[in-house]
């Protein structure tokens, strides 16, 4: 099942070097590229239906197309390299194994867009990966890819790492052009969109690492070559991230359409330990959650996540064994959003502090049937209510297990009440 | 004047200012959209989420209305069941970890909170897990205090002192329901504008030092006044009480939205200029240093004015148009010199440039209407000559040191007509008290040529006479407000056409007319 | 997240050394505005002293040129930014999702039983501290530890026996 498109070089020894990297055709896009109006570049991207692999999916090269022209402003380029959305790993191993991969798609997109300065934002975390991308940096402006004249071409480029500092909302990507402006990570109301107002006004393009990285295959194999993998609507491979209960937890490569469980089973060794599927994470810590009957139906792809009501996210799916207490799980990610809540919006601000509170009482055995209820009622209240989606991105999934392991939530509140009881 | 647009809300079409926000645009027509981020003077910020109204058929259906400008032809849904329940569902995530101290808040009867929990919650507290615990008690500096948990981190303090002020000292801190507003450690409010943020708050988190405590603010009786701190003639609100047993009483005063002249602010010093108004103030007719009936006090002055055979008169720059039309109709029929000098009143360098003037006085650009000399050299040559001095509440204290202004007034009897008990009244051999400027109707010509009227603010229990009717009282034929606006008309030809009464609110701005041009 | 508001003043006046001066000036040439330096500043001051003083925050601000209201905002709200001394070996264990459901639970018990060490805290001979974060972005090799920024994944009670032995 597995393919080697984006991961091609990862099993090479030093692949992060640039002398390793050029034998196995690091750079070998450029000559094609230069030779190409910009607009064909964009085309060419387009067509070959290459989605955001952040999360929320958008088409690459429609985003592109949607920069200004002629603005007399500079256009800036953002790479979201700041990987939060927990179950998700899968940027790190292009920054750490394929380095080069990233760069040369940063110098394709800079070409297609018109930009000349890049700033790569990189999750505070990732403090070893930082060094190995950042020598690959090194590396590329000593080689001569990066600078005043990119490959010889008349065509300047700067590449600058930023670094987080332990904020997951940077991810959402008007918060991360505020942390690059030296700001507190808080997403901007949109309009203005940062395609036309973006980093420090400017129009901006923000794409992932792997949407940046996917650029040099599709450009030396073309459009066709790229949607021979996937499905027609979500063509091309994701670097899947499979954790939680299964056995051989990891990142996979994969063409998108493929049935989840025969991916956990085929792919991942299925349910460790021999134990029974309680649940599908499908994409990342925000979607909404999948019963097994559920997930028997389901293909790794946008479309078909979306049909069964939740989405493909991040690719990052996480597999639940028989023995997870979903209350407990329901605090773990509260906990999570709420602690990286920005503070800005009342609602989401105020309201997962509370919704975490009042988990926590359930857990406690403390909580009530109105407290399940009150938790239930949160999630409608807070939710699309704010700037961004951070909350939404919290009550969306916690939504789904109060609806579809609710009686796990009944029966903290029934032991309190027996207890309860037994006090009298 | 601006563009017109119609659009619908409630499905109901008005009539609005175009490039508005919805906000602006359908306040202004009378329709509120909750709000507590949102302030016109440091535009939209958009994190209080109370503003959220709906757009039939618009993408997307649900916008905040601070960010979102209001079209032609729009459909804006504010009553709709769906925006209702996003409001009470705001106000109630609002309070959860808001403390319910409105018994001891000084806020309260004018908190945002309040209103809008009366408008849209009215629900019983669902709160029943600890609330978030923050600071309380905090000194800003620039007395003000700040109450972390009362705060609903709106954000509104923190962008005055970043985009008004430039000094950026407030910012919010952390992040979550933990996020909070603080000063960096040693860097307290350092502004001369910091008292706006009490202003700008649209709940109790930011108080005032000096007016916390002493008044609920339902007791207070709000006039409308003019700042006579500066040049400026800031638009001010003059917040006042009369107590059981006690006098009227000013409590504070507040900025008052004119943007012709000050926007939304005061500075600080004339916030506090206030006090001014209750205290220090020459309360009793004197006659040397002892007190005695007003009009006894008149009628030795009269005695003065008769015997002397050269007069000097000298007004205040802070007087009103009407003092000075009536001082100066005086001094013509008494034959006397009329100065306005008065450079005390001026700070070299202490403007800014914003609000602040160098010039202490608010009707000095009154002096030059009427063609009152200002000059040093023609005063004091007019006071050497003259056997009487009459002083029109100009304190000469702050021209001339004491030791300089006794030697000056040497052999010339005074008579200060003086609603401040200042060092220069002392020196008077007669005084007569008289009102200031919260207590009488004027208007004052500010820095920038804006000619703006004022109202009688407030009555005290004694009613201290205008300077206006004292100057009638000794002389003047100016007998009423007609024939002494009749004389500013032909000082002033902006005036020439109106009515007193027809000052428009937001003043009348000379530059606009040849008035700028006349000389007496 | 727990209040950060409180700052350490060390009582004696900051400044870079001369190695992240340098750093820091060839960081500002690549940025069009100086206000986006406020975290690479912090991180020069944190990769100098290990930690932010009260004094640090308002050097930051006064070389940058921007308010210190600016930088404090940005220290408390990045949670990587330590706003005290930290121990020499700082040992953070996720405790998001995929961790969580692995076992870091034991991770955390093992070194509050063996070592003493609640999260927050620091040992007294400063030898260690212990934070538990939010998902490092190891999910697949879960539970992971990060000690001084190095990853350790795969982690077990035993491993991290070993690994202990080793700190300093």
């Amino acid at each position: 099942m597995q393919v080697k498109i984006l991961s091609a070089k990862f099993d090479i020894k030093d692949a992060n070097k640039i002398k390793v990297a050029k034998k196995h055709g690091a750079y070998s896009t450029l000559d094609k590229v230069f030779s190409m109006p910009p607009e064909d570049v964009i085309e060419l991207v387009k067509n070959s239906g290459l989605r955001g692999r952040g999360g929320a999916g958008f088409p690459a090269g429609v985003k592109w197309s949607f920069l200004p022209k002629n603005t007399g402003k500079p256009v800036y380029l953002a790479v979201n390299s700041d990987e939060s959305e927990p179950a998700t790993f899968k940027d790190r191993y292009i920054l750490v194994k394929d380095p080069h991969m990233m760069i040369e798609g940063i110098i394709i997109c800079s070409y297609a867009i018109g930009s000349h300065d890049t700033y790569i934002y990189i999750r505070g975390e990732y403090t070893t990966q930082v060094k190995v991308l950042q020598a690959a940096i090194d590396e590329a402006y000593k080689a001569g890819y990066l600078g005043d004249k990119v490959a010889g071409r008349d065509f300047k480029l700067n590449v600058t790492v930023h670094r987080g500092a332990g904020a997951y909302v940077c991810g959402e990507e008007t918060a991360l052009l505020e942390s690059i402006e030296g700001k507190k990570g808080q997403p901007r109301s949109k309009p203005p969109f940062p395609a036309v107002a973006g980093l420090y006004g400017c129009p901006t393009i923000i794409n992932n690492v792997q949407s940046i990285a996917s650029l040099p295959f599709i450009i030396a194999k073309g459009a066709e070559a790229y949607r021979a993998y996937g499905t027609e609507k979500s063509p091309g491979t994701h670097l899947f991230g499979i954790s939680g209960h299964v056995e051989k937890p990891g990142m996979y490569e994969l063409p998108l359409g493929l049935p989840l469980l025969e991916v956990i089973d085929k792919v991942a060794g299925g349910v460790w330990k021999g134990r029974k599927l309680k649940g599908v994470i499908p994409g990342g810590s925000s979607t909404p959650v999948l019963l097994p009957e559920e997930a028997k139906t389901v293909t790794l792809d946008y479309e078909s996540m979306a049909a069964h009501k939740t989405m493909f996210g991040s690719g990052g799916i996480v597999v639940l064994d028989e023995t997870v207490d979903i209350v407990h799980l329901v605090k773990n990610l509260i906990d999570f959003y709420h602690h990286e809540s920005c503070g800005q919006c009342t609602p989401c601000r105020e309201g997962l502090g509370w919704m975490l509170k009042i988990v926590k009482k359930i857990l406690r055995g403390d909580g009530s049937m109105a407290d399940v209820n009150l938790l239930r009622e949160l999630c409608d209240n807070i939710e699309m209510k704010t700037v961004c989606v951070l909350s939404a991105a919290c009550t969306m999934p916690v939504r789904s297990y109060l609806d579809k392991f609710r009686h796990e939530f009944e029966a903290y509140v029934a032991k309190n009440d027996s207890s309860a009881a037994e006090a009298k | 004047m601006a563009d017109k647009i119609k659009l619908f809300v409630n499905g109901v079409e008005v009539e609005v200012e175009a490039g508005k926000n919805l906000i602006d645009a359908v306040g202004a027509v009378g329709i509120e959209i909750p709000h507590l981020c949102y302030h016109p003077a440091l535009g939209a910020d958009g994190n209080c989420r109370m503003c959220l109204v709906g757009i039939e058929d618009g993408r997307p259906p649900l916008v905040p209305a601070c960010k979102t400008p209001a079209m032609a032809g729009m459909k804006v849904l504010l009553d709709a069941a769906h925006i209702k329940k996003i409001q009470h569902d705001v106000m109630e995530l609002e309070l959860i970890n808001h403390p319910t101290d409105c018994p001891v808040c000084d806020q309260a009867g004018e908190c945002k909170l309040q209103d809008y929990y009366m408008a849209f919650d009215q629900a019983e507290s669902r709160m029943n897990v600890p609330q978030v615990v923050k600071g309380k008690k905090m000194d800003f500096g620039a007395g003000v205090v700040h109450d972390q948990e009362r705060c609903v981190v709106c954000g509104r303090c923190v962008r005055f002192c970043r985009q008004i002020t430039k000094t950026g000292e407030l910012g919010i801190i952390n992040r979550t329901d933990d996020a909070r507003v603080n000063i960096f450690p040693g860097r307290p409010l350092s502004n001369r504008y910091a008292g706006n943020v009490v202003d700008l708050c649209p709940v109790g988190a930011m108080t005032s030092r000096d007016f916390r405590f002493k008044q609920r603010v339902w007791f207070l009786k709000k006039a409308p006044g003019i700042c006579h701190g500066c040049a400026k003639g800031c638009n001010i609100t003059i917040d006042h009480n009369r107590e059981k047993y006690k006098d009227d009483i000013i409590y504070r005063f507040r900025p008052r939205l004119n943007e012709q002249v000050n926007g939304y602010f005061i500075c600080d010093a004339g916030r506090l200029s206030y006090k001014a108004e209750n205290e220090g103030r020459l309360t009793e007719a004197r006659l040397g240093n002892k007190a005695r009936p007003i009009d006894d006090v008149l009628a030795a002055c009269t005695r003065e004015i008769e015997r002397a055979e050269k007069i000097a008169l000298v007004l205040s720059p802070n007087c009103s148009l009407e003092q000075m039309a009536a001082v100066q109709a005086l001094a013509e029929k008494l034959g006397a010199f009329l100065s306005g000098y008065s450079d005390g009143y001026i700070k070299p360098g202490d403007g800014d440039g914003y609000l602040i003037q160098d010039d202490k006085a608010a009707n000095r650009a009154g002096l030059g209407l009427l063609g009152i000399d200002c000059s040093r050299e023609a005063f004091e040559s007019a006071v050497q000559q003259a056997q009487l001095l009459i002083n029109f509440n100009n304190d000469l204290t702050r021209s001339y040191k004491e030791s300089d202004l006794k030697k000056l007034l040497q052999g010339t009897k005074v008579i200060a007509v003086s609603s401040h008990d200042t060092p220069g009244t002392a020196l008077a051999d007669l005084a007569i008290p008289v009102a200031s400027y919260s207590e009488y109707a004027g208007s004052v010509v500010n820095c920038d040529n804006i000619l703006q009227s004022f109202a009688k603010g407030l009555s005290k229990n004694n009613d201290l006479a205008d300077i206006c009717a004292i100057a009638v009282q000794l002389g003047s034929p100016l007998g009423s407000p007609k024939e002494r606006f009749a004389l500013l008309q032909q000082s002033i030809s902006a005036l020439k056409d109106l009515e007193p009464d027809k000052i428009p609110a937001q003043g009348l701005n000379l530059n606009d007319s040849e008035a700028a041009n006349v000389t007496a | 997240m727990s209040d950060r508001s409180q700052l350490i003043s060390t009582g004696t006046p900051f400044q870079f050394d001369k190695e992240r001066d340098a750093e820091f000036e060839r960081l500002i040439k690549r940025y069009p505005t100086r206000e986006s330096m406020i975290l690479p500043a912090l991180w020069l001051i944190q990769e100098q002293e290990g930690w932010i003083s009260q004094e640090a925050m308002a050097y930051a601000a006064d070389r940058i040129g921007t308010f210190a209201s600016k930088v404090y905002e940005a220290a408390t709200f990045y949670t990587m930014y330590h706003l005290h001394p930290m121990g020499r070996n700082h040992i953070c264990v996720c405790r998001t999702l995929s961790c969580w459901l692995r076992g870091k639970q034991e991770i955390v018990d093992y070194l509050k039983n063996e070592i003493g060490l609640q999260p927050g805290q620091i040992s007294d001979d400063g030898k260690f501290s212990l934070e538990e974060v939010e998902c490092l972005g190891h999910c697949g090799t879960a539970p992971v530890v990060q000690v001084n920024g190095e990853f350790h994944e795969n982690m077990d009670v035993d491993k991290l026996k070993s690994l202990l032995a080793t700190l300093k």
